[in-house]
């Protein structure tokens, strides 16, 4: 009987996209949840982890040195935005970032185009998991199984580091209240500068791992950020239980959606997020406020 | 008074236009009138109200599609206007009752979601024309005269950017408005003192609604075709840089930011390949030293310059 | 000041004004030693900017070719980013026609641009060389006597498919697609020959335009027991589609076959390896043998260093068009229904074999419809001609042109 290798294969499918979202919208909640930004040019991070996994592996033929060293300079980059341009607006209204971020978009697409050229692109698989496997009759990428792996560890990782240790209780803080976290005598500027930049990088670093299932062309950016925002969103905004929880639901909706429901499969995030929205506005796992 | 005779010279300045430039230069302007009732309509939500939507293309495509089709049945000003109004206001009713009891990034995303939907539907669906959305509509007639004409339909155009900016200029001036502007600055305080908050914001968001309806009325009328692009985010997107780069809380701002976006995008490109480049330069150095947009830094030129002048 | 003077004075003014703020925008009429004007209305930002950049180029390589001058008068190119938006595209079409003056249109790469300029275009008689978009209708209702295309109708690539899958490949076929019109057009046309040769669709889908994860969809396709897959994509999406294809293991069961766009060059690097093997149907790849071709190849290689694909092939047919149109009229472009009619008559040798207009919809007349090979040639992956179908006609029904 068909539908019970079916319904496995779809629900490990949805697993692996799930991941990928946490991957894609974990940084875009923390930087909103401590700094209140909504960081339009998230998807663009993304783009340049991607295009800097791309410049790296062409130059040492080495994708676990891309994977580590892309995020790192995507995260630079977004210090060195956050140093500069995003501080002088805490405190201003929002637009003002909403109008900033989304000049990066821009700047940031066309440098990319300009440097690399707009031919599309890709990442290939490292060689350990180029092929595929079957699990329980299922047939799925072993390279989805190590994003699966890999995006799960990296969510333990990410909690551990906020529940357990003093960096973390700093962060959740400072997500709680800034300004009482700063009169504790914390360089709450210094926190902003590490956030924004270790989320910067979390975006890289899912562009590199995107890579080998997905293309990179410049406008790759922006075709992300809208379901990056309905993940946090649905999740609750700078909570990363719900991200993780938001990513995975999407997941297996859009994967389901796509199975089951083809006509409708342009619609079924939407229809998720309204229903969250309506239902529970402040998303599963956000605290009630605003 | 002096506010009236400026705005009937400025008027009167629009519509000679086409006496004075080429087709293309006349066109552009017709475009900038269009977005600039989109934009000013969305200045009512962001910049009176406080409701930041990004999904107001969902109004701007209902009256552009709900045009389109009417306008392929018959020609009068019904087609043209009425209908599309009325269709954008039932459709900024409904979304709007669910929508207002959320806000802030929620109300974003809500909106957001429900412009989509449109999106999703119209691109798929055979009798819209699906991907090409409503090609070949014709331009309307108005008590018996053909806007075919070019002359008549930029008439046309200017005619109702003056009547849409009235309208706006006066709900913004009217008790309501201020009631609005109310809400904007502290909700709380305005519900503790009696005002049925939800039933003002949803008054506003079906105002503008209508109005972003008639923009997007024109702007089939004006492209002769309206394509499920008109409902795609980034047509929110875009009205929303507008208002920002203009200064929110203006509605003669929304309306210098629609002509900077678009003279930006079009001008730009002609010149060099690279324009987005330079696009995302000008909205970072913008936000980075023009604070308030470009009625803030109009307004603190002449304030500087006032300065100066009283020294001298 | 007498009233003579204060109206020079005015007039003087308006010019002034009109200059200032027109800018580029007011340019005086030229007369017929001036250069011929050739705006280029195509993407070059967002998703098909490749594709735009190999149309221009092949353009160039011709007009380079006629040192930029033909029957004494030199060729401007006017060139507009479209960006694949149809609002844009229209503004940008309208500022050619009506600003520019241009004596010939080409263009656009986005069906939803050229389903907006088209009435323009009819309406203010501006010939317009289509040299991408593909939209069926265009040869079909909607077609105009001052409308041509140089590069092919969504039919042509998929009609001749049908049949040749059905007798080489296997009669049990799943069809994939973008859910857009276009989409669903091409796997119509393939079931138009596939279903009379017995032929039978087993399943389809039409997954979302811009869609990143196939994997739901792939998933079907292996439960649904087709022996091979008959799919349509283009850019991005085709990149996800054929890698993600491999990657699932199924390239080796069901075999892979589609509309051309699906491995031309401009997504193939990008595929890798995971498109070897896959069968596609197109009127053009560079690895022809004729003479035009090799020439065409050698030198779009050594000009861009890349290879030259179908929209590359587009790009030369649309300027040698052009070329050999101005020739026969002897570079009188003021007469613009003698420059129509030259265009219509033009017929040369083109890389993709003879070109020719079809009088009825004045599409192109594919000379072959030829059925490639991904494989490996020369250190690098290229589209092999295993097979040909000739002359390819669309249909063009509902087409009347006034003779």
């Amino acid at each position: 009987m068909p539908f019970v290798p079916d319904f496995f294969g779809q629900a490990l499918n949805g697993l692996a996209y799930g991941v990928l979202l946490f991957l894609l919208s974990v940084g875009l909640t923390l930087i909103f949840g401590m700094l209140d930004v909504i960081n339009l040019a998230h998807g663009s991070f993304y783009m340049l982890g991607a295009y800097a996994g791309l410049a790296l592996i062409a130059a040492t033929g080495n994708f676990w040195l891309a994977l580590v060293a892309a995020p790192l300079a995507v995260g630079a980059i977004g210090a060195l935005i956050e140093r500069v341009c995003l501080r002088p607006l805490y405190g201003r209204s929002p637009l003002d970032q909403v109008l900033l971020t989304f000049g990066f978009i821009y700047l940031f697409e066309d440098l990319v185009k300009w440097t690399w050229g707009g031919r599309i692109r890709s990442i290939p698989p490292p060689d350990l998991f180029s092929g595929s496997v079957r699990v329980f009759g299922s047939t799925i990428p072993s390279y989805r199984l190590f994003v699966i792996v890999f995006g799960l560890v990296m969510a333990v990782a990410l909690w551990l580091v906020i529940e357990r240790t003093r960096l973390g209780a700093v962060i959740r803080a400072g997500v709680f209240d800034a300004e009482m976290t700063a009169g504790l005598g914390i360089d709450i500027h210094r926190v902003f500068t590490g956030v924004f930049a270790f989320g910067a990088a979390l975006a890289g670093l899912s562009g590199v791992i995107a890579g080998p299932i997905q293309s990179a062309y410049p406008a790759m950016g922006v075709t992300i950020l809208i379901p990056a925002l309905i993940v946090v969103v649905v999740g609750g905004l700078g909570s990363l239980k719900g991200s993780l929880a938001g990513s995975l639901i999407i997941g297996q909706a859009e994967t389901f959606g796509k199975a089951w429901l083809p006509e409708a499969a342009m619609l079924i995030i939407y229809v998720v997020m309204a229903l969250v929205v309506l239902l529970r506005p402040q998303g599963l796992f956000g605290r009630a406020l605003r | 008074m002096p506010r009236a005779v400026g705005a009937v010279l400025v008027l009167a300045a629009l519509a000679a236009f086409p006496w004075l430039f080429g087709a293309y230069p006349v066109r552009l302007l017709q475009e900038i009138l269009i977005w600039g009732i989109f934009a000013m309509s969305l200045d009512l939500l962001m910049g009176y109200a406080g409701m930041v939507s990004f999904g107001h293309s969902a109004f701007f495509g209902v009256g552009g599609y709900v045009a389109a089709l009417a306008l392929k049945e018959q020609p009068g000003v019904l087609a043209a206007l009425v209908y599309p109004a009325a269709a954008a206001a039932l459709a900024a009713a409904v979304i709007g009752f669910f929508s207002i009891r959320v806000s802030g990034v929620y109300f974003i995303m809500l909106t957001l979601a429900f412009s989509q939907m449109f999106y999703a539907y119209t691109f798929q669906v055979a009798w819209l024309g699906a991907e090409d959305g409503i090609i070949g509509v014709p331009r309307p007639a108005v008590l018996g005269l053909s806007l075919g004409d070019a002359t008549a339909f930029h008439v046309w155009v200017v005619l109702l950017f003056a009547l849409a900016a009235l309208a706006l200029w006066r709900v913004v001036q009217s008790p309501f408005g201020h009631v609005l502007r109310g809400i904007h600055e502290n909700e709380a305080r305005m519900e503790a003192v009696g005002y049925p908050v939800g039933r003002y914001k949803l008054i506003a968001f079906v105002v503008a609604g209508t109005v972003a309806g008639v923009a997007g009325a024109l702007y089939a009328q004006f492209n002769g075709q309206i394509p499920p692009d008109a409902f795609f985010w980034t047509t929110s997107g875009e009205a929303l840089l507008m208002v920002i780069i203009g200064g929110t809380g203006t509605l003669g701002g929304a309306v210098l930011g629609a002509a900077a976006f678009i003279l930006l995008q079009s001008l730009v490109s002609t010149y060099t390949e690279r324009w987005m480049l330079i696009l995302g330069a000008t909205f970072i150095l913008f936000v980075l030293f023009a604070p308030g947009g470009v009625v803030g830094a109009l307004r603190s030129a002449t304030r500087t310059a006032g300065v100066a002048g009283r020294r001298a | 000041m007498g009233e003579l003077t204060r109206r020079t004075f005015l007039a003087g003014t308006t010019a002034a004004a009109a200059s200032v703020a027109g800018g580029p925008w007011v340019r005086p009429g030229h007369a017929q030693t001036g250069p011929v004007k050739i705006g280029v209305l195509l993407p070059y930002s967002g998703v098909y900017t490749v594709l735009g950049e190999h149309i221009t180029q092949a353009m160039e390589l011709v007009f380079a070719r006629e040192n930029w001058t033909v029957a004494g008068r030199k060729i401007e190119l006017i060139k507009e980013d479209d960006e694949s938006k149809p609002p844009v595209g229209v503004r940008k079409g309208q500022k050619l026609i009506e600003s520019d003056r241009v004596d010939i249109l080409t263009g656009p790469v986005h069906s939803g641009v050229l389903a907006g300029i088209r009435d323009i275009v009819h309406n203010s008689k501006t010939i317009l060389i289509v040299s991408n978009a593909g939209a069926d209708q265009i040869s079909r209702e909607r077609c105009s006597a001052w409308i041509f295309r140089t590069s092919f109708s969504n039919w042509q690539p998929c009609q001749p498919m049908g049949g040749w899958v059905a007798k080489n490949v296997t009669k049990e076929v799943f069809q994939i697609a973008p859910n857009y019109q276009a989409g669903k057009d091409m796997m119509a046309a393939f079931r138009e020959t596939f279903v009379p040769a017995g032929g039978k669709v087993v399943g389809e889908d039409y997954p979302k335009f811009g869609e990143t994860d196939y994997a739901p969809y792939l998933t079907k396709i292996r439960q649904s027991g087709a022996k091979a897959v008959f799919a349509f994509f283009s850019g991005s999406d085709a990149v996800n589609f054929v890698k993600q294809y491999d990657q699932f293991g199924l390239k080796q069961t069901v075999k892979l076959t589609g509309a051309g766009f699906l491995t031309e060059p401009d997504v193939l690097p990008a595929q890798g390896k995971a498109a070897l093997g896959v069968l596609t149907g197109h009127f053009y790849t560079p690895l022809l043998d004729n003479p035009v071709n090799q020439r065409f190849v050698k030198e779009f290689r050594e000009k861009y260093r890349a290879m030259p694909d179908g929209f590359a092939c587009q790009g030369y047919d649309t300027a040698e068009v052009i070329v050999r149109a101005l020739k026969a009229v002897n570079g009188n472009t003021q007469d613009k229904t003698k420059l129509r009619q030259a265009i219509a008559r033009v017929e040369f040798d083109s890389p993709r074999g003879r070109f020719r207009f079809d009088p009825k919809t004045q599409n192109i007349i594919q000379p072959f419809i030829y059925v490639r090979e991904v494989r490996e040639v020369g250190g690098e992956l290229n589209n092999v001609p295993i097979d040909k179908i000739p002359e390819v006609k669309d249909p063009g029904t509902g087409c009347t042109l006034p003779v």
